[in-house]
């Protein structure tokens, strides 16, 4: 998981006493105090793939981005074209450094309204966005401001998410993949939408500070279950989506990572685009790769990968899979590896056999 | 958090539990608790020589790796290899089925630095 940055006091959710209520375990996670578990990573993960579960994802940034100016300015800032969708929809986009089109941050914008969108960061990256958006924008035409201190981001993810959620608001649970919708829930507005980072249906809810206690305890009377950030790794590893400070950050553009298809080249300009374009060009030199490793011994970030006895590359993130029940593994490796490819790792000595696969590993 | 008495305890949160000739070792409630889900064990080999404060086995957690260290000297005499489909067992019950290994002492005399129940929960709460 993403090391904390900031050197000061942690930042708390709005729903840290709820949390501590419920026995969470708190650690710290991009300068916030997080629950990393309540009752368990593993029973956590295997609810969220047969049930229901609901995770506080407050340490989330969110950016209001406003005026007539805003759409300009995103698309001139992101690789993906929101002119492929419209107000009321939600669209996963990369930041990319102009000098060498390194990932800064992987981001899902939220279309609210027509000049109206909220731009949700990785936690630690929410400053360096901000300072982003702010070098690209050109004109007044646009407002940027930083509302994470004001509301709560709760994700609610599985097969029953919207089962259970609808005897809380049939409007949340209703808001179909992908789509923003503006939702009253007891007289207080909130902004939903059917994202998710876990590969199953669900949605987030963006809710104002003062109201997202109830509305988590509401969650949680629907026989939702608390999940934390533990949880949460696994279920994005299984469904084989990227972390930042793992799959995407320095030295990481897109293309290594495999998410060409959030590069949207017919759009016109972007940052970062002629450092892409001269990578795209030349081929990269490493890419993205799903592990399936014999046993349940987790490789973790590091470790080298093998093949005839030959290290070519390195794993990104790695862990045991609570669905599969064996280990799993994404790495850089050489463009030109077949999947199939039998490789080892070298975890801290011993070689672990595993397999090169194109993920999700989890359906 | 439970600390059973009459076995004796290291302040890298192992437990040795004294048998006929042998004593059995594996981690705490305290221990496992921190650990969190525990889904791999990397166990020690039999006949192996261990030396007291040596690593001699990991524990892969959900969440990070841990090692054990040998709180005494000796010989592993025998290995939980339940443990291979079941780690599980640690978090459930780190005292029973989730002993890891068994040493043949050296010297009976080091367990005399060991710290006792009362002792090990005065650690835990400083």
């Amino acid at each position: 998981m993403t090391a904390a940055e900031s050197a000061g006091p942690l930042r708390r959710s709005p729903l840290d006493a709820v949390h501590r209520n419920l026995g969470a375990k708190l650690v710290e996670f991009g300068g916030w105090d997080m629950p990393i578990q309540y009752a368990g990573v593993l029973v956590e993960h295997r609810a969220c793939r047969t049930d229901a579960v609901a995770f506080d994802v407050s340490h989330l940034g969110s950016l209001r981005i406003v005026g007539p100016g805003a759409f300009d300015l995103l698309q001139r800032a992101f690789t993906n074209d929101l002119g492929r969708i419209a107000a009321g929809r939600a669209q996963y986009t990369h930041l990319l450094d102009p000098t060498d089109a390194h990932v800064e941050d992987d981001i899902i914008v939220w279309w609210v309204a027509d000049d109206e969108f909220l731009v949700m960061p990785n936690a630690s990256n929410t400053d360096r966005i901000v300072a982003a958006l702010q070098s690209e924008a050109t004109a007044d035409a646009v407002s940027i401001s930083d509302v994470t201190a004001e509301r709560a981001v709760i994700a609610v993810q599985g097969p029953r998410a919207r089962e259970l959620a609808a005897t809380v608001s049939p409007a949340m649970a209703a808001v179909p993949r992908f789509a923003v919708a503006r939702v009253e829930w007891q007289g207080t507005e909130c902004v939903v939408a059917g994202t998710g980072y876990t590969g199953e249906d669900g949605f987030e809810v963006h809710v104002p500070f003062a109201v997202a206690p109830a509305l988590w305890r509401a969650f949680m009377a629907a026989d939702i279950t608390p999940a934390g950030l533990g949880a949460r790794d696994t279920l994005r590893l299984e469904a084989g989506l990227p972390l930042h400070g793992h799959e995407l950050g320095e030295g990481i553009t897109p293309l290594q990572a495999g998410l060409g298809w959030v590069v949207r080249w017919d759009k016109g300009e972007f940052r970062g685009r002629d450092a892409l374009a001269a990578e795209k060009a030349a081929g990269v030199t490493r890419r993205l790769r799903g592990l399936v490793v014999e046993g349940r011994r987790p490789p973790r970030a590091g470790c080298s990968v093998l093949i005839d006895g030959a290290v070519v590359g390195e794993v990104t993130s790695g862990n045991f899979s609570p669905i599969l029940e064996h280990a799993i593994a994404l790495a850089f490796l050489p463009p030109d590896v077949e999947d199939g490819a039998a490789v080892a790792i070298d975890v801290r000595g011993s070689l672990l056999p595993a397999v090169v696969t194109k993920p999700p590993f989890v359906r | 958090m439970t600390t059973p008495e009459g076995l004796r305890y290291s302040k890298e949160h192992e437990w040795v539990r004294v048998e006929e000739g042998r004593v059995v070792i594996g981690i705490t409630d305290y221990a496992q608790d921190a650990l969190g889900d525990v889904v791999y064990v990397e166990l020690p080999d039999m006949g192996a020589a261990v030396v007291a404060n040596a690593s001699i086995a990991e524990i892969e957690s959900t969440k990070s790796v841990s090692e054990v260290y040998c709180p005494v000297t000796g010989t592993v005499v025998e290995v939980n290899s339940a443990l291979d489909d079941t780690p599980e067992a640690i978090n459930e019950d780190p005292y029973g089925r989730g002993w890891i290994f068994a040493v043949e002492l050296a010297d009976a005399g080091e367990l005399e630095g060991l710290l006792d129940a009362a002792a090990y929960e005065a650690f835990l709460a400083e």
